[in-house]
């Protein structure tokens, strides 16, 4: 039997930690074991001989529940063969239940590490116990007559020689956990110290779930010395194209929400809730590694980008039918899903850049300007067409997207080969313009 | 294990052969021996590459290629020029193969008609409108760091000495090749890319191509490269193939000298 126990912070005022935390604890650590039982209402205890082989080893196992409880700020786990004893190992600040024989570390230990021995501290100090050894050197019967029964079983059952049973902690249905906060939040970013610890445990139940989400809310509520207007508090959904459960991305894409996000009053407690959970394939962990799968995929990367600068500003091409340069594409952004037609391609020449506005052209004589004279390569390609396209100006009227262009391809000493077009102006006269380069 | 696998101890050939062995090879004066590296020769040995779509530049390159897993940069007087130009064989390489293509932050808007006929698919395409250069280098190194994208072009036209050496830190353990964009200026000061690059472009549908930094000395000769872009090949005629001449031409006869604009005062505008 490997057992591990966790003692998180207690509340001051009733000296045993509040049920939110022992939950949250207990939640998390189901991704490691489904034998998860809270122990007189002060500790987690966690069975996990029989996970040991699938988290890569006994050493393994141990490293990674010590670096994930240290970011939730519990204090190192304490190890031992059963959980009276890794739980008056945890109590003493003591880890390694396994450095000796099990009978030598519990027989050093002072009596209040065990709740059983505690309740009889006066009595047991008198007669001279000091520690745990001291209490089982005693003879058993006199032990028995003079004590009551528990002391005797929970002594039997730290050193293992009897049986301990256990109310194993059931896996919630629904993640919703609160946090409350050490001190008060004035700025946005700051929540994600504490935010991180609740996406750990959800993580966590995510896990044991098989599970990933795909949407999560995190919840604040402002603290009660607030202005009025300020109301009650605010909330963030998340959303991600992919169910996931990694941590890090998680994070990350939180940050970058939190960010844009501006507190109205300084903020007490947090709530983190799984929207939308679904299940999730894992990757196999084969011997030969699937190079494809090596990095992050391109969504994920392309989310936490446009979590920061804007979807609109990670755009992907969407061919259309149409002649008009400017209409040839549309630029959607990378999040939405293609469309499943998709235009024709005419294989005609097209340049590869092309400007946001036409540039108007100086000419001299009619022979058209840019960086130096230009020499007309080939043309001219008439693209005529668009009445039938309106679109509302800035003013507010509808305005026809007709265009009547002679298409030029222009070569010039200095900026490439350029993709310009001669049309009629307003007032009878016609005007060069640059459009794109063939770059 | 069967008998006959059992090794002969009591070999006689070998214990003849063993006082023969010599311990040390000579060297003859005036020939090296394979596996020193000789001062002409191209650097130590680039394990991924690909291709540019040109032999020749191929042939100068180390490793025959564009690298992957490092930082290649790309000078150009101008932007917006030759990008495509010259890098359009690794993207169509890239693509056929499955890779997106990312680009960071290009001086104008990137047209895809022109781009899919350097191979480029609407589906294998992201464009990212990064317009500060923190907002620029950012992109581009989450974009490396994930090691996702097939190809990454990003314009850094004002990156300094550091932020590129950080870049191309993180390159090393990204599988695609980063190109970074960035002004004729930037040559003379020292960067970490290994690879450095400088294009024009000639009037006779030719690159030029001027190696001044790669693992490997210097190439002092400047490569011209035939590029046609966007699909030009198919409307060029054989004397348009050499527009130089035609622009002396217009040079020496002023205004009226080149028949194209001759033609274009004919087509009349007025007729709808």
């Amino acid at each position: 039997m490997l057992w591990a126990a966790l003692l998180p912070d207690v509340d001051p005022s009733s000296r045993l930690p509040s049920t939110d935390v022992l939950n949250g604890t207990a939640t998390w650590a189901l991704q490691y074991t489904p034998r998860v039982a809270v122990i007189e209402a002060s500790a987690v205890a966690l069975e996990l001989s029989a996970s040991t082989r699938l988290f890569g080893g006994k050493r393994q196992l141990v490293e990674r529940i010590r670096n994930q409880a240290a970011e939730l700020d519990l204090t190192a786990p304490s190890w031992a063969p059963t959980s009276l004893a890794a739980l008056a190992l945890a109590r003493a600040g003591q880890t390694n239940g396994f450095s000796k024989p099990l009978d030598q570390v519990l027989d050093a230990l002072p009596l209040d590490t065990l709740t059983a021995a505690k309740v009889h501290d006066a009595t047991l100090s008198r007669l001279g116990c000091r520690t745990l050894g001291d209490v089982r050197a005693l003879p058993r019967g006199g032990l028995s007559r003079r004590f009551d029964a528990q002391l005797l079983t929970a002594l039997d059952q730290a050193y293992g020689l009897r049986p301990e049973s256990h109310a194993w902690v059931q896996l919630p249905d629904r993640f919703a956990q609160r946090l409350e906060l050490m001190s008060r939040v004035e700025m946005a970013p700051a929540l994600l110290f504490g935010a991180r610890r609740l996406l750990l445990q959800m993580c966590g139940w995510l896990a044991a779930r098989r599970s990933g989400t795909t949407a999560f809310t995190l919840r604040w509520c402002h603290d009660v010395m607030r202005s009025k207007t300020a109301g009650d508090g605010g909330e963030l959904t998340i959303r991600t194209a992919e169910a996931t459960r990694n941590i890090e991305h998680l994070s990350r894409l939180l940050a970058e929400h939190l960010a844009k996000v501006e507190l109205k009053a300084p903020v007490g407690d947090l709530e983190l809730v799984a929207d939308d959970v679904r299940a999730l394939e894992e990757t196999s962990s084969s011997l030969l590694p699937d190079p494809v799968q090596s990095g992050e995929s391109l969504a994920l990367v392309m989310e936490r980008v446009a979590a920061r600068l804007g979807p609109q500003r990670v755009l992907r091409p969407v061919l259309a039918a149409d002649h008009r340069m400017e209409w040839m594409v549309h630029w959607r952004p990378a999040a939405e899903p293609p469309p499943r037609k998709s235009a024709p391609i005419s294989g005609l020449p097209q340049p590869a850049f092309m400007l946001p506005q036409p540039l108007k052209l100086a000419a001299r004589g009619d022979r058209p300007l840019y960086q130096g004279p230009l020499m007309l390569l080939s043309g001219p390609h008439r693209v005529e067409g668009g009445w039938w396209h309106r679109l509302p100006d800035d003013s507010g009227e509808q305005r026809s997207q007709t265009v009547i262009r002679d298409y030029w391809v222009a070569l010039s000493e200095h900026a490439g080969v350029l993709w310009i077009f001669h049309t009629r102006l307003d007032n009878d006269r016609s005007a060069w313009f640059l459009q794109g380069v063939f770059a | 294990m069967n008998a006959a696998a059992v090794p002969q101890w009591q070999d006689p050939e070998s214990v003849e052969a063993a006082p023969t062995r010599r311990l040390r090879p000579t060297v003859v004066l005036g020939e090296i021996p394979d596996g020193v590296w000789k001062g002409s020769e191209l650097g130590s040995k680039v394990a991924e590459t690909i291709p540019t779509g040109w032999p020749a530049l191929d042939a100068q390159l180390p490793g025959g290629g564009w690298p992957c897993r490092s930082i290649s940069e790309v000078l150009a007087p101008q932007p917006a020029v030759i990008e495509w130009r010259l890098l359009g064989g690794a993207m169509r390489h890239v693509v056929t193969n499955g890779g997106q293509l990312v680009l960071v932050g290009p001086p104008k808007h990137p047209h895809l008609p022109g781009l899919m006929h350097d191979g480029a698919d609407a589906r294998q395409l992201i464009w990212v409108q990064a317009e500060t250069p923190a907002e620029r280098l950012w992109v581009t190194e989450q974009m490396i760091k994930s090691d996702a994208a097939g190809v990454i072009v990003a314009w850094l036209p004002q990156a300094r000495q550091e932020q590129i050496r950080r870049l191309q830190v993180c390159a090393l353990a990204c599988q695609a090749p980063v190109f970074l964009c960035r002004p004729e200026a930037a040559r003379h000061e020292s960067s970490a890319a290994p690879l450095r690059v400088h294009a024009t472009y000639h009037l006779d549908w030719e690159l030029k191509v001027e190696i001044f930094k790669r693992r490997g000395p210097a190439l002092e000769t400047e490569l011209r490269l035939p590029s046609i872009p966007g699909g030009l090949a198919s409307i060029l005629t054989p004397r348009l193939l050499e527009p130089s001449r035609l622009f002396k031409r217009m040079e020496t006869v002023d205004a009226v000298g080149s028949s194209a604009p001759r033609r274009r005062s004919v087509q009349p505008l007025a007729v709808h």
